[in-house]
């Protein structure tokens, strides 16, 4: 074991694999900058330049590329409001609220820093727990999906301090608009008025540009400025405040990269998922629960932590059964055949070197990325402060393409202007946008699993499988625990004072 | 102020390569033609439609035979476009609607087509065996797997179960009717799981045992059944295969109005991946099409690329091709029945 990852360490540190790696990064924090495309466009893109390398320099270059473009796209998360991929959609809550008070090039550093340690700790995890791992994955199925989409859904609580109704308002409006298009179980065309364009339904990234990227656009031109109100003091030295954030916070890290770890390893539940729920852990758990979504730095680093550590456990299920465990996985599996590497016990059996080199790539290509990032952040953050009369003009033209980009339809760019439109009255009403992505990324999952679970198992599937009624409980459990306590408490101040 | 102007003109440099990009969706260029054509002859740009993806399976083929295609038609420059929409409904409408000049032409899963036009999908306005059909790429046969630990060991056994089959699939694919069919001719209760996300969910679910068999690519299963995660019972193919001749075909075990199914199906996937354009093109456009398209599936130089790409080529030439959807065309209407019976069923 300790032989096969040194030699897959080794087979690393060859000049081309290291070279190759580089360009891969540098490849995929720019891909991760534009709005939309994410992972799977960057190993997508990069794939045909692979084939002809070494097997080992070719993963390099792939993963490389789609390691850092969890990076990348938080970058624009945090300094713009603009998901770069639909899974860092969770560092728009407290990344640029974080930019807005002068505090970018913390939250980057957080971010960067955060990446590093999640990444780290996933492959670390996933290299001691692989069957483990493989255990879970076998022993849990739809219900358990099911019931983990409810728990995400309990997330909006956290968004609607204001009113809960207008929280739920947004959520349902999110669910709703996830329903457009075809029905997964039956094939029936829903709420698309006899147009081909929705019976696809609404791209999850289209609309969350729109409601992030180009309504903050829309607000920007409204007020003018420039995105940064208020100026904090020396811009570097908050990077490094950032950083120290990440290790304070270290018992967050740990838990946000092993529930990242977690959800990757099932495939089916979706990687944008990962950063919500992981936003939602730490909202849960944090001591200051009512700064989550103003701008507190642990809201950015659980889920840029869980986003790093989730790569690991895609890996899970593509190592084991070569079965990928996402798109961007599927790309990877594509890769391995032409390598002539055949993914599932063969592999783990007879080319563990390969298995572990992947490991060491994660880890050095987020090294690298981090390092990168750290060092890039100072600079990144400057242009936060360009007046709106020049960012305007050169970002709401990148948000378009970016839209246009993710499937090539020229509808798509109409859909992000409706949305933008939508998220800024939605913004000025407070009715939170954050619920609506939440009901929206949630909708699908919960309505396919629902039906797969009540087909597989009966109507009454979430009290029959006891590990489906342990999760069903604990989610119980978490919902009404702040209730709960509230109520003790409040009990207890009555009780004190009737004695008193 | 210099500094400020730097930072515009990184902004610049990222919506440049943005705009890259995406048009990059379009334009992604076939490796490069040779120089040097002999004569000549009329030059005509071709629209080669497919209504996928960009990036996945089918699209991958489409892209790596195009040049070849160029290669053997003199004057011919293609440009192949992802018109992507309701599972390949929008592009291949497009191509039903453009004109039979020879400038357009589509390449996809004839499966898909013919199923979307006999279901009466949403949207669809061709008819599918109406279709000019100019040559076949490629065709693997389907397997019915079950688990590699399930109690089932032949197809036979499915019916002494005793209790409803679990079936995970997609959707109203190929798949989903061809297990209906099966269930009603060899007599077993079939309960179809549908709403899973992709082939990798469903395979998923029957190595874990939460479903008991699933249709599939033989291709895909064959890493799993070597693997012993899933045991093959059942083919979907003209003959049975070479590497598993204990298997037997979907023709072998079934009679009367199921084995009429199971033609039009085992023909649907003989078709399988395929070039073809609108109704009514010009007969001499055809032959001159088919010929080079039959020349360019037979290319040393892209067998080789194929072979290393995995993405097999298994050639039909347009004229049997043509045939082949004709004898589909004469009994497509005998399976119309069993389809909606096994559409009514799950809604």
């Amino acid at each position: 074991m300790l032989t096969a990852s040194w030699h897959g360490l080794l087979a690393l540190f060859d000049p081309t694999s290291i070279l190759f790696m580089s360009i891969g990064v540098l490849f995929g924090v720019v891909i991760g900058i534009l709005p939309g495309l994410g992972g799977i466009a960057a190993m997508a893109l990069i794939l045909p330049f692979s084939l002809s390398l070494e097997p080992v320099a070719a993963l390099a270059m792939l993963l490389g590329a789609h390691v850092a473009t969890i990076f990348g796209s938080s970058i624009t998360s945090i300094l713009f409001n603009i998901p770069g991929a639909s899974k860092s959609i969770a560092l728009c809550f407290d990344g640029y609220p974080m930019t807005q008070r002068g505090e970018g090039a913390r939250a980057l550093g957080a971010a960067a820093m955060a990446s590093l340690i999640g990444g780290l700790i996933g492959a670390i995890f996933l290299t001691l727990t692989l069957p483990i791992m493989k255990a879970i994955m076998m022993a849990l199925g739809p219900p358990e999906y099911f019931i983990m989409a409810l728990w995400g859904l309990s997330v909006i609580a956290i968004f609607s301090s204001g009113s809960l109704l207008k929280g739920l308002t947004a959520a349902g409006f999110g669910l709703l608009l996830s329903f457009v298009g075809m029905d997964p179980v039956s094939g029936t065309a829903r709420f698309t008025f006899g147009s081909l364009f929705l019976l696809d339904g609404f791209d999850f990234a289209v609309v969350v540009i729109g409601l992030f990227a180009v309504s903050e656009m829309i607000k920007l031109y409204i007020t003018g400025g420039s995105i940064v109100k208020a100026q904090t003091t020396s811009e570097m030295g908050s990077v490094w405040i950032g950083v120290r954030d990440v290790f304070i916070h270290w018992k967050l890290v740990v838990r946000s990269s092993l529930l990242g770890l977690f959800i990757g390893a099932l495939p089916g539940v979706g990687a944008s998922i990962g950063g919500i729920a992981a936003y939602g852990m730490a909202a849960q758990t944090s001591k200051n629960k009512e700064t989550f979504g103003t701008g507190n730095v642990e809201g950015v680093i659980a889920p840029e932590a869980t986003n790093a550590a989730n790569e690991g456990g895609g890996l899970v299920p593509t190592l084991g059964f070569g079965i990928p465990g996402g798109e961007s996985m599927a790309i990877l599996l594509s890769a391995f055949i032409v390598m002539g590497i055949t993914p599932g016990r063969d592999m783990l059996e007879n080319h563990m070197d390969i298995v572990f080199s992947i490991v060491w790539i994660i880890v050095v290509a987020n090294v690298i990325t981090t390092i990168g990032g750290l060092l890039l952040a100072k600079h990144l953050v400057k242009v936060t402060t360009l007046p709106s009369s020049v960012l305007i003009p050169v970002l709401l033209p990148i948000c378009l393409v970016g839209a246009y980009a993710i499937k090539g339809r020229i509808k798509d760019v109409i859909v992000v202007v409706v949305f933008g439109i939508i998220g800024y009255i939605m913004d000025k009403y407070k009715y939170s946008r954050a619920d609506m992505a939440i009901g929206m990324v949630l909708g699908l999952m919960l309505e396919r699993y629902m039906h797969i679970s009540i087909k597989l198992y009966g109507n009454l599937f979430f009290l029959t499988r006891p590990v489906t009624l342990i999760l069903f409980l604990v989610v119980l459990g978490t919902i009404f625990y702040p209730f709960i306590r509230g109520y003790i408490a409040n009990k207890r101040n009555a009780d004190e004072s009737g004695v008193q | 102020m210099l500094k400020r102007k730097s930072l515009v003109l990184i902004l610049v440099v990222l919506l440049t390569i943005s705009l890259i990009t995406a048009c990059g969706q379009k334009t992604e260029a076939p490796a490069p033609k040779e120089e040097v054509k002999s004569e000549p002859v009329k030059a005509k740009d071709i629209t080669l439609i497919v209504p996928n993806s960009p990036g996945k399976g089918m699209d991958t083929y489409a892209r790596m035979i195009a040049p070849y295609i160029e290669k053997h038609y003199p004057g011919a420059k293609i440009i192949v476009k992802n018109i992507v929409g309701a599972g390949g409904v929008v592009g291949t409408n497009q191509l039903w609607h453009s004109k039979p000049d020879g400038l357009t032409f589509a390449f996809t899963s004839f499966p898909s087509v013919l199923l979307a036009d006999l279901s009466e999908a949403e949207g669809v306005q061709f008819k599918a065996t109406e279709f000019t059909y100019l040559g076949r790429a490629a065709t693997e046969p389907r397997v019915f797997a079950v688990g590699g630990k399930s109690e089932f060991n032949t197809i036979e056994d499915l019916a002494k179960a005793g209790r409803p089959i679990k079936f995970p699939s997609q959707g109203m694919d190929e798949d989903f009717f061809a297990a209906a069919v099966m269930a009603k001719a060899l007599g077993f209760q079939l309960n179809q799981i549908t709403g899973y996300e992709g082939n990798a969910d469903t395979a998923l679910a029957v190595i874990k045992g939460e479903g008991d068999g699933h249709i599939t690519a033989l291709s895909d299963a064959l890493p799993m059944i070597k693997a012993g995660d899933k045991k093959p019972i059942l083919m979907f193919s003209p003959e049975r295969v070479k590497d598993f001749p204990d298997v037997p075909t979907a023709l072998e075990i079934t009679s009367g109005e199921a084995q009429d199914f199971m033609k039009v199906l085992t023909n649907m996937i003989v078709a399988h991946r395929c070039f073809f354009g609108p109704p009514g093109m010009d007969p001499e456009v055809t032959t001159e099409f088919r010929a080079a398209i039959t020349k360019a599936l037979a290319d040393p130089e892209l067998l080789e690329k194929a072979a290393k790409a995995n993405s097999e080529i298994v050639p039909m030439d347009g004229d049997k091709l043509q045939a082949t959807v004709d004898e589909i065309a004469a009994s497509a209407q005998k399976i119309i029945g069993p389809m909606k019976q096994a559409l009514a069923d799950i809604k």
